[in-house]
């Protein structure tokens, strides 16, 4: 039963896949954002909006970075539980926030702070059911 | 023009919803192949098996699709709640993983997944003032 471990070379794969999905949405943001004064109420205002974001060469990269995340995502569930996978993926909660703080100078509220832990306690409790499936099978 | 509330997490709920059915099809065909990767012609080899599991192009499917209702989300509701309601998804994977994967979620996994679920709802309300 090796499939159920989680060992830290797993989990950096996940922690860049994770880096490269926190990419990826930013670009995701970055096409959609000129469109957000768009009011999409029928089909054709739908096929504007699509067009429009077709050109925004910042979809393109994200879609590359799709892929990319799509292959690291799928080597790293041939080893582990999708219900452990998940979990530890939203480690970017954690990581946008201290990017924010590191490169942008931003300040972090109090609440957030309490947030941030809870999203640490429970990747970590989620990372140690890991670690008894791989004690029980030894 | 704002879109009314119940729109948006409708649609929030469709593409959390389309999501966990993508990574359940897609768990289900890499399950299917017990492959090990260990090297990059493994990996290869992993790609290309996996890619003629039709499962897979389900899952590609469903993911596109999340992807779009996603984008349109994101063009026109707040953030904050965005985020926020798009953490139940983690819900929807650990309910899915054990009803259909047969994965033992135990309660330690079950507690961690909410926490994180609490913390995520905390952080995307307070992010700006």
């Amino acid at each position: 039963m090796f499939k159920n471990r989680l060992t830290l070379k797993i989990l950096s794969f996940l922690v860049f896949s994770d880096i490269l999905e926190t990419f990826t949405h930013f670009c995701f943001k970055k096409s959609a954002l000129p469109e957000s004064g768009l009011n999409i109420t029928s089909l054709h205002e739908a096929a504007v909006f699509i067009q429009a974001i077709l050109s925004s060469g910042f979809l393109w990269i994200g879609l590359v970075s799709v892929l990319a995340t799509f292959i690291i995502w799928s080597a790293v569930l041939s080893k582990i539980d999708l219900s452990i996978a998940v979990p530890i993926a939203s480690f970017s909660y954690i990581l946008v926030p201290f990017v924010s703080i590191i490169l942008l100078g931003e300040r972090i509220t109090f609440l957030r702070w309490v947030g941030i832990f809870f999203i640490l306690a429970g990747v970590i409790m989620v990372s140690l059911t890991g670690e008894d499936t791989k004690a029980a099978a030894r | 023009m704002k879109m009314s509330l119940l729109y948006i997490i409708l649609l929030i709920i469709a593409t959390s919803a389309c999501d966990t059915v993508s990574q359940l099809f897609l768990k289900n065909s890499i399950n299917s192949l017990s492959f090990n990767i260990n090297g990059i012609r493994k990996l290869l080899g992993f790609l290309l098996r996996l890619a003629l599991v039709p499962r897979v192009w389900f899952a590609l499917s469903f993911s596109t699709l999340s992807l779009f209702i996603w984008l349109f989300v994101l063009s026109k509701a707040d953030l904050n709640l965005a985020f926020s309601l798009d953490s139940m998804h983690y819900i929807f994977i650990a309910f899915g993983s054990h009803v259909i994967l047969k994965e033992k979620v135990g309660l330690k996994r079950w507690g961690g997944t909410l926490l994180i679920v609490i913390g995520i709802v905390l952080v995307s309300f307070t992010g700006r003032a």
